[in-house]
């Protein structure tokens, strides 16, 4: 298992990163717009600025010895500097902003996982009852409505006419910092995230249980008079889960994309707001950045689903 | 009976109301501001650093500066108490109180204002501001590091500070509302290293409210300044606010917000709240519809006056923005004191009489309609950036209104960043974006013709030298003139078909003492008052 684990970060993770940042680099290289764009609301700048700045960021060397500064840097444990204004470095305004979104992400991991799981095996108990087509109907609905339009209609009814929870932010200065507290910030934003994994996951552990349900070994153990209970929970819930373990791996991503969005909504101060700022303002060293950390994370995300795999599945081994 | 009946009435609606007026007269001490911010600040909190105005909104609250601007505009005092202008206008002498305190108890000197003006001009100074102060005497001699001082600021005394310049340079003046910094912290640090100095994230001015903390995307907070020179703080603290624009309507509801600025989509939703009072003012700033005058076609005025004539304006102010927006007909705001109405143009929606501006240019109509001449053809692209839902209905109306007269626009939304890059490039037929000016009126810095942002590629002698004089003459009655004529200038010239002069709309809980209900360009409240803002007792 670290045999595989060593050789799959050091020869298949490495390479991909590399791989990765260069192409993202030269993507948004080549986007239209400039660092120094924002330089334009200054009305009496004299010309010669906008080169000093563009010389200091840096701008006026060659595309390909740019990136390979960056990843010399990198190599050094560092990010660069920001190219806003204030010039902070890269690295500081990702640990200021990481906790935040990751607490955001992973509740909205448990809110997706916790109800589409139960809810997946309980409309394929029930295939082509009532409640199955209902659930079916209600994911489709969930996974069709856009994350800012349901954070939007969330923050109206809980917010603008029940007034019962924050309009948005983290936590108020001045306020004690509570665990409830902490929490009626976090429901809206959580669940606006959780809701379209609750939506994928309900449909794939559908369509998982219902292939593991009508194989012979369930029906032997039915047949030997085990209980319904055991025979769902125990011999084909195992089985279930191996196709939904990969899902885990792709969705990481995906709940950092989704977050980029929802954290717009409720002005939640992670990396998504961030995100889109850097992109707009064209902040090479911070996107970059970001980038590279998602990457990262992406790349987590598939080494522990093949864990993962491992501890579902006893026939798999990695050697 | 009903004589008796009204005066009861009367006097029931004139006694609370001289009680809250009494009320407003006696501030008091206390209470948290919360200010809504739509982005948050960088987190540059230097005056002389800083690019971004939500840097800007933080700093004017925790530095002051020698001289701001009142609700009119008009300079006055801050750290200076008074100032003059020497006869030939080359010399301007401040005069500073006694008393000023930084916020780590240090007094206030003529040499913070002399460090903090020369860092500008450093060589290794990182900021954008050089081109301000260039004009100062020695200014480039030091830059290029011939001299190591600048000989046009030269301290008189502890409290008297005189800036010299080459030449007379009348908007030198609005250029001291740049916050003073503290030579006993940063007098020793390179000024290269000013850039990634921890200060900037833990500013220490001399304004009425010191800095607390400053939480990247969430919120910034000031506290009180006990020594402050002038009366109050009254509030013992402001808090900045990040809030995402959507849902600004409710964190006013629920009482998080004291004040944050609002869409015009959003007027009716706040105004619903009974706690809450809604205001609109003309900001300094105007839209207006760049084309390129490099390409021949476009460079006859009477091309642009049919534009002009033929773009149904007062209907995108009164049915897409609701009223909230103005007309505009030359480069002027109409709450500056430069502005004038006199033989302006106001280009009233005529389509007839724009057809007849192209008539008498030599255009005619090709065989779909559009207008030709010689090689020339009026079908063109037309950039403008990523928009609000008002922006767009106007873009179309535009397109509309222009098919109607012969012209055929082929409508681009670009990203801002996009369209910048085509527009520094030159290579656009015409686009549409908006300024936002400050509180001087020389327009030498968007309109003179070797200026960086001429993106028109506008030359007109005339207007170079009314911009030259402008700035020559310090006399503001004087200078008015000069603008006035200019204005006229530009509105028969028409180098950008004028658009319209922006609205800001604002909101502000009822609780918030001290601002100005009737809010000028500055909006309800603005550095000069900062510190007279205040929260009744009760409602703290």
């Amino acid at each position: 298992m670290m045999t595989y684990l060593i050789r799959r970060v050091v020869f298949q993770g490495i390479p991909v990163l590399i791989g990765f940042t260069f192409l993202v680099f030269l993507m948004i290289n080549f986007a239209p717009g400039d660092p120094v764009t924002h330089l334009r609301g200054v009305p009496d700048l004299d010309p010669r600025v906008i080169e000093q700045q563009k010389t200091r960021l840096g701008l006026d060397r060659p595309l390909i010895v740019r990136y390979f500064d960056w990843v010399g840097e990198l190599l050094q444990g560092n990010l660069g500097r920001s190219f806003d204004s204030a010039r902070r470095p890269v690295a500081d305004l990702i640990k200021e902003r990481m906790p935040v979104t990751i607490l955001l992400s992973v509740s909205s991991i448990i809110i997706g996982w916790g109800v589409g799981i139960p809810v997946g095996i309980y409309s394929a108990r029930r295939q082509y009852s009532l409640s199955d087509y209902t659930i079916t109907f209600m994911a489709f609905v969930g996974v069709s409505i856009p994350n800012f339009f349901f954070g939007l209609i969330l923050l109206y009814i809980f917010a603008l006419i029940l007034n019962v929870l924050p309009a948005g932010g983290y936590f108020r200065p001045g306020e004690d910092f509570t665990f409830l507290g902490m929490l009626s910030y976090l429901i809206m934003p959580a669940l606006t995230l959780g809701l379209a994994s609750i939506a994928s996951i309900t449909r794939y552990m559908r369509s998982s249980m219902l292939e593991v349900i009508n194989q012979d070994y369930l029906r032997t153990a039915r047949a030997k008079g085990l209980r319904d209970r055991v025979v769902i929970y125990k011999h084909a819930l195992r089985n279930a889960l191996i196709p939904i373990l990969t899902l885990m791996g792709f969705m990481v991503p995906l709940i950092f994309s989704g977050a980029v969005i929802t954290e717009q909504v409720f002005s939640w101060p992670g990396l998504g707001r961030m995100v889109i700022d850097a992109t707009h303002q064209r902040n090479y060293p911070l996107m970059m950045g970001i980038t590279l950390v998602f990457g990262v994370l992406t790349f987590l995300g598939n080494v522990i689903a093949d864990i993962a795999y491992a501890i579902a599945d006893p026939r798999i081994r990695y050697d | 009976m009903k004589k008796f009946m009204l005066v009861f009435l009367i006097m029931a609606l004139v006694i609370p109301a001289t009680a809250a007026l009494a009320q407003e007269q006696e501030p008091v001490s206390g209470g948290t501001f919360h200010r809504g911010m739509v982005i948050s600040p960088r987190g540059m909190f230097n005056p002389i650093l800083y690019t971004e105005t939500y840097d800007a909104e933080v700093i004017t609250a925790v530095y002051d500066s020698l001289v701001t601007a009142n609700r009119e505009l008009e300079i006055v005092p801050q750290i200076a108490k008074d100032w003059e202008f020497s006869e030939d206008g080359l010399e301007l002498t401040f005069y500073l109180r006694e008393g000023v305190k930084f916020h780590d108890g240090v007094e206030l000197t003529a040499e913070d204002v002399k460090f903090t003006f020369k860092t500008i001009l450093h060589p290794h100074y990182s900021g954008v501001r050089y081109g301000d102060f260039a004009v100062l005497k020695g200014a480039e001699a030091y830059n290029a590091e011939e001299v190591d001082y600048v000989e046009g600021i030269e301290i008189i005394d502890d409290y008297t500070i005189r800036f010299t310049t080459e030449r007379v340079h009348a908007p030198l003046l609005s250029e001291f509302t740049y916050g003073i910094l503290p030579s006993h912290i940063l007098g020793d640090v390179p000024v290269a290293e000013l850039e990634a100095h921890e200060f900037n994230q833990n500013p220490i001015g001399a304004g009425p409210f010191k800095f607390n903390e400053f939480r990247p995307d969430q919120h910034v907070v000031l506290d009180a300044f006990e020594d402050y020179y002038q009366e109050g703080p009254y509030l013992d603290r402001m808090v900045y606010q990040i809030v995402d624009d959507e849902a600004r309507p409710v964190y006013l509801r629920q009482g998080r917000l004291d004040f944050v600025g609002i869409s015009s989509e959003q007027i009716d939703m706040v105004q619903a709240l009974d706690f809450v009072d809604v205001f609109d003012y003309e900001a300094l700033g105007y839209s207006y519809i760049c084309f390129n005058l490099r390409q021949e076609r476009f460079d006859d005025n009477r091309v642009r006056q049919a534009v002009a004539y033929g773009f149904d304006r007062q209907t995108v102010v009164d049915i897409i923005y609701d009223g909230y927006s103005k007309v505009a007909n030359a480069p002027m705001p109409t709450v500056s004191w430069a502005f004038t109405d006199e033989g302006i143009n106001e280009y009233p929606y005529n389509p007839d009489r724009a057809i007849e501006l192209m008539e008498e240019a030599g255009w005619e109509r090709g065989a779909d309609g559009v207008w030709e001449k010689e090689d020339m053809r009026m079908e063109f692209e037309f950039l403008y950036t990523e928009a609000t839902r008002a922006q767009e209905q106007s873009m179309i109306l535009f397109q509309q209104n222009m098919e109607d007269i012969g012209f055929k626009v082929n409508l681009r939304p670009m990203e801002f960043s996009a369209a910048v890059d085509r527009i520094d490039a030159r290579e656009f037929d015409a686009f549409t974006l908006g300024w936002s000016l400050g509180v001087d009126p020389d327009p030498y810095g968007i309109w003179h013709s070797t200026s960086l942002w001429n993106d028109a590629g506008w030359v007109n002698e005339r207007s170079d030298e009314l911009i030259e004089k402008g700035r020559q003459t310090v006399d503001q009655e004087e200078r008015a003139e000069i603008y006035a004529e200019w204005q006229r200038l530009m509105n028969e010239e028409l180098p950008n078909v004028f658009f319209t002069y922006s609205v800001s709309v604002a909101a502000a809980n009822e609780r918030l003492m001290g601002i100005d209900r009737d809010p000028g360009p500055q909006g309800l409240f603005w550095t000069e008052i900062l510190h007279e803002l205040w929260i009744p007792a009760d409602r703290q």
